[in-house]
């Protein structure tokens, strides 16, 4: 095989391959260890950590829909502090990038545990999450207006040196105005989408199919609108845009690259086949070499509407 | 373990009513499954049905099973409730199909030497995950109480009836057995209990029946295991989709896929 370069950049960040795994679809890493070598891919991103632990939502969290999934999980993780005590070490072996996914329920705590994270070796960049569209209180309010999203994102790049990466809520009106916002804070980067927002009713119960009622959609069935924002929003800013949403296979990440993400995330795909971030990484290879290319970093935005 | 791998089909046929089995050829899962194990199977080769679905592992041959020609085949008894499993009917002989497994706690087994009376209660599908505890139970004090709605809801009596073990039944229509539930019949037998003896229950089925045992079942020389069933997402412990409510002292919602799916019946919190 010949010599492809699959190296990308977010900001001072450079990863091996475009693949990261997203937050919340890979547990802690180590549940995929029996599937694959998990350091082959560019990064990976364990479950959004709080301050404090939560308990996460009541069951059922889970609703398959067509080509799609709605879960409301709602953000169950161990706090910061068990976090570091217990997952932490695991990667003390881990032969790739490891981004920090957090979230808070005030912008104090959002900087706090930016400057607890910022302390600690072994952390290549932090994912603010401001999008979560399960938890009534969670960031929702940042995530959806522009002048709070940037006062956020400005006072969290204070706290920290990391490479600062702002993930993005779909439910919004305009997602470039929030991307725009939080390039203007001082992001290093965008990733989007997070989920959208949505429901089931069970007929024969006449009760929602999940347990809060409203759950976030993910899987195939997104990809469309989600590919569609990942370009809107790579028109818009200079800074490196993540994608993802729906992205299932390598033609899936190759057009989310071609329509501008400088990186990718797997999400729901994790689910169902969890080898699809190492199939992904040797698809984009194969791709590249059957089209005579020899670096991924032709092909980021190379799609120009 | 577990391993993501592919079975080949070698029979999938009904059972009865809205019951079918399917036999694979599985080496990797089948020399390692434990009782009350599971299995996630792709049930498509596109985005529908999207997720996997979770399955009991019925039977199961080793690589050192006696049987030479059955050794790697495992088998699922599966019920055609929705999309999934009624697209399972069209599995043909030949086909692969793809498997994640093993996967859960399984049972935990009282060590040999062993006095305990052992009782397994199983409700309508939960009799599935049961076999092949009864297969590693052998030779111990077995009482076996199954249950269902009604005649066409009792699967695999006979499976069973091979073991040395005493066999109960009911019906909730009374077609079968007694008339009731199969907590009615462990109340029946309850009564026979006796104070200084020792009770293992390993039970599985509905969340109803689990519901009902959980408040029959506090003695001091009982202890009773539930396997649990839940909607699930990845099935590996990856998401959190699976949830139940325990009594945890820090993490109340624990993973059906992984911390279980059998857990303490007393540990659950039943709303």
């Amino acid at each position: 095989m010949k010599d492809i370069d699959l190296t990308v950049r977010i900001g001072r960040l450079k990863l091996k391959n475009p693949v990261i795994v997203s937050s919340g679809t890979f547990g802690f890493g180590e549940e995929f260890e029996d599937f694959f070598d998990v350091s082959r891919l560019g990064a990976i991103i364990p479950k959004g950590i709080s301050l404090k632990p939560m308990m996460g939502n009541p069951p059922p969290r889970i609703f398959e829909t067509e080509a799609g999934v709605i879960n409301s999980i709602g953000l169950q993780n161990p706090g910061f502090e068990e976090f570091v005590k217990e997952k932490l070490p695991y990667y003390k072996n881990l032969k790739t990038h490891l981004i920090i996914n957090f979230f808070g329920n005030t912008q104090k705590e959002y900087i706090d545990l930016a400057r607890r994270f910022d302390g600690i070796p072994g952390i290549s960049g932090l994912e603010m999450n401001i999008s979560c569209p399960n938890i009534k209180r969670c960031g929702i309010v940042f995530g959806t207006d522009p002048r709070m999203a940037y006062r956020l994102v400005h006072a969290v790049r204070k706290a920290t040196k990391l490479t600062f990466i702002v993930k993005l809520s779909p439910n919004v009106t305009d997602i470039v105005r929030m991307a725009k916002s939080a390039e203007e804070g001082g992001a290093d980067a965008v990733s989007l989408v997070n989920t959208f927002r949505a429901m089931a009713i069970n007929i024969q119960t006449r009760k929602p199919e999940l347990g809060n009622v409203i759950g976030g959609l993910s899987g195939p069935a997104i990809k469309p609108i989600a590919l569609r924002m990942v370009w809107e929003v790579g028109q818009a800013v200079r800074i490196p845009v993540v994608g993802m949403g729906g992205i299932m296979n390598a033609g899936d990440a190759i057009e989310f690259i071609l329509a501008g993400a400088s990186a990718i995330q797997i999400g729901t795909a994790n689910l169902v086949n969890p080898r699809t971030g190492i199939e992904v990484v040797r698809g984009i290879k194969k791709y590249l070499i059957q089209n005579k290319i020899g670096s991924i970093q032709k092909l980021i935005g190379a799609f120009r509407g | 373990m577990p391993f993501q791998t592919e079975g080949i089909v070698l029979k999938n046929g009904r059972i009865k009513s809205l019951y079918f089995i399917l036999w694979v050829h599985c080496p990797p899962i089948a020399n390692q499954v434990k009782p009350g194990q599971f299995v996630m199977l792709k049930v498509s080769d596109d985005c529908t049905p999207l997720l996997r679905r979770p399955f009991s592992v019925y039977k199961s041959y080793p690589a050192d099973h006696p049987d030479k020609r059955k050794r790697g085949d495992l088998s699922i008894v599966y019920k055609t409730v929705g999309k999934g499993t009624l697209k399972m009917t069209t599995l043909k002989r030949g086909q692969k199909v793809a498997l994640i497994g093993p996967l859960g706690n399984g049972f935990t087994l009282p060590p040999l030497p062993s006095s305990e009376n052992n009782i397994l209660i199983g409700g309508g599908m939960g009799i599935v995950s049961l076999f092949s505890l009864t297969e590693k139970l052998e030779g111990r004090n077995l009482t076996f109480l199954i249950g269902g709605k009604t005649r066409s809801d009792i699967l695999c009596v006979d499976d069973f009836k091979k073991f040395k073990l005493k066999v109960f039944t009911a019906t909730e229509d009374g077609s079968v057995g007694m008339r009731g539930t199969v907590v009615d019949l462990f109340f029946s037998q309850r009564i026979k209990f006796k104070k200084d003896e020792k009770y293992s229950i390993y039970a599985c089925g509905p969340v109803a029946m689990l519901k009902a045992l959980s408040k029959a079942v506090s003695f001091k020389n009982l202890t009773c295991q539930a396997s649990l069933e839940a909607r699930m997402g990845c099935g590996f412990g990856a998401c959190w989709g699976c949830v139940v409510k325990t009594n945890h002292p820090t993490t109340p919602y624990q993973r059906v896929c992984k911390d279980g799916p059998v857990f303490p019946l007393k540990d659950i919190v039943w709303e």
